[in-house]
């Protein structure tokens, strides 16, 4: 479907780190304790089988998704994804509550979208950087439902990719696995494709 | 033009009396609006802001998520959510009228670019008073910790707590008097067990509550038969429908399994190098109209002249 290259698939992979780097120290500022956060590989799939890889563990499970849409060189709607459960842990460990209710309260919901809105103004950002171009993003979106419901809030077109980032993130010596999506339709993952070996060929001084 | 004007004027009467924060600063970060809202929460009238640098109006949010939410407006055109719940109150502003020394009010903040054409990025600054909504979920977790209080089990050792306890001795106590058969309590209390918290910590001292507690727990099996923790280390036997006589071999077997766990105490001041249990045990009779308090008063009664004649032992209420 999608043939990067071993070397267009490390220089995302590298500059998606340097993303979540930002990301980590920005919220190590709020919680004023250590947040490490990493992306140990992307994959490129259609929308059925990412649905299909987010829902895994157990049919019917539910995520919380916190989306974004973006829009100039290449456009995408981006979402960080996590396991019901492990968005309450991972707001918690932020807020540092000792009251943990079985859902996410409407307040603790807007700070999930702000991580998220952290995450993925981050991720974005570092690509649009090293393209040097430019994308509008939105404000962050909060969705819970089953991996296929959130995937499908973005469309139905049959032909997307989606753009598989794992995220670990750790906080509190807890390691908590998520995902974050790009939605891309062909001309995007064209443009994205375009973009990346422009910054390729610009680092590796044949520009 | 007039109708530019007028619409100009109708815009300006609008972000003037909207219920929300709005400042919008330019490329330089200088603060070019100032609404009426932040006017009236923060007391500083527009005039006193107005082309002033941002972080000199507010020099503690330098360094900050707002820092870096404005440059990520300005430069990246990416907008940026700051929540109640990570920052509280970022911006010094309060409910109108508020006295000296109130609290801030809490507040959710947005942060937006502004595209005009012809001039460089501006970005507008959002905040959201949400006081209101805080207050209503601090009181929901209050209300669920009561309730979670008001549960049956014990935090620590999961046996069920005084409150079940109480609840169950009480019904316990109107079966006995319909019924007529006996009912019997047994106070049981492990020896030495502040010796035993200062010499191994509290630690360890909880682990020999909750060891003890399941031994005991395991030994009442009858389904109407309730062991609770009654306070610190001591624990309380409901036994219905049994005599005196039954209830003075349940204890004595209790004693013997709790002596027989061989949990090690240096500090008992005796021989024995582990851990026992004293217990006092009292009946409720048939043909005695006996009251709760005085079942469980007779039960610690009969629990304290056991501890004074040497621990490790049982006795029966006096008669």
């Amino acid at each position: 479907m999608v043939n990067l290259t071993e070397l267009e698939n490390d220089a995302l992979v590298e500059i998606f780190n340097i993303g979540v780097g930002h990301a980590a120290a920005a919220m190590s500022e709020i919680v004023n304790e250590e947040v490490v956060m990493s992306v140990p590989s992307i994959t490129f799939l259609n929308r059925t089988d990412a649905a299909e890889l987010l829902g895994s563990k157990k049919d019917g499970e539910r995520i919380c998704g916190v989306s974004q849409h973006y829009s100039g060189a290449f456009a995408t709607e981006a979402i960080l994804m996590f396991p019901e459960d492990k968005s309450l842990e991972i707001v918690r460990l932020m807020v540092g509550d000792s009251m943990p209710l079985q859902e996410l309260t409407e307040m603790e919901q807007e700070a999930m979208s702000e991580i998220g809105n952290i995450i993925l103004n981050a991720c974005v950002g570092t690509l649009a950087n090293l393209f040097g171009s430019e994308l509008h993003g939105s404000l962050p979106v909060y969705h819970v439902g089953t991996s296929t419901e959130i995937l499908s809030v973005f469309g139905e077109q049959g032909d997307d990719v989606v753009l598989m980032l794992h995220i670990d993130f750790v906080l509190a010596r807890h390691q908590i696995h998520g995902y974050v999506a790009f939605v891309l339709d062909l001309s995007a993952l064209h443009d994205l494709k375009e973009q990346v070996d422009r910054y390729l060929a610009r680092v590796l001084g044949q520009a | 033009m007039p109708e530019v004007l007028h619409r100009l004027s109708l815009l300006e009467s609008i972000v003037g009396a909207i219920n929300l924060g709005a400042i919008v600063l330019d490329e330089n970060r200088s603060i070019v609006l100032w609404n009426g809202w932040m006017a009236r929460h923060s007391d500083w009238p527009a005039a006193t802001v107005l082309g002033r640098d941002f972080f000199e109006v507010f020099p503690d949010l330098q360094h900050k998520r707002i820092e870096s939410a404005i440059t990520q407006a300005l430069r990246d055109n990416f907008q940026s959510l700051l929540s109640q719940t990570l920052h509280k109150s970022p911006f010094p502003l309060y409910a109108p009228g508020a006295s000296e020394g109130q609290e801030r009010m809490q507040q959710a903040v947005a942060v937006t670019p502004i595209n005009l054409p012809g001039v460089p990025r501006h970005c507008l600054i959002q905040i959201n008073d949400v006081t209101i909504a805080v207050g209503r979920e601090k009181l929901l977790r209050e209300q669920t910790l009561v309730l979670r209080s008001q549960t049956f089990s014990d935090g620590l050792t999961g046996v069920a707590n005084r409150r079940q306890f109480d609840v169950t001795l009480e019904r316990e106590m109107r079966r006995a008097i319909r019924t007529g058969n006996p009912l019997s309590l047994l106070m049981i209390d492990i020896d030495h067990f502040k010796d035993y918290n200062d010499y191994y910590g509290h630690q360890q001292g909880d682990g020999c509550l909750i060891q003890v507690a399941a031994e005991l727990a395991a030994m009442l099996k009858r389904p109407t038969d309730l062991l609770a923790r009654y306070g610190g280390e001591e624990f309380a036997a409901i036994l219905p429908d049994t005599n005196a006589q039954q209830a003075l071999q349940m204890a004595e077997a209790i004693r013997l399994r709790t002596a027989g766990l061989r949990i090690p105490h240096e500090k008992t001041g005796d021989q024995l190098r582990h851990i026992t249990v004293s217990i006092g045990a009292a009946t409720k009779h048939p043909d005695q109209p006996l009251e709760i308090a005085a079942l469980i008063g007779a039960a610690d009664r009969a629990l304290y002249l056991s501890k004074r004649s040497g621990r490790n032992r049982v006795t029966a209420q006096p008669a």
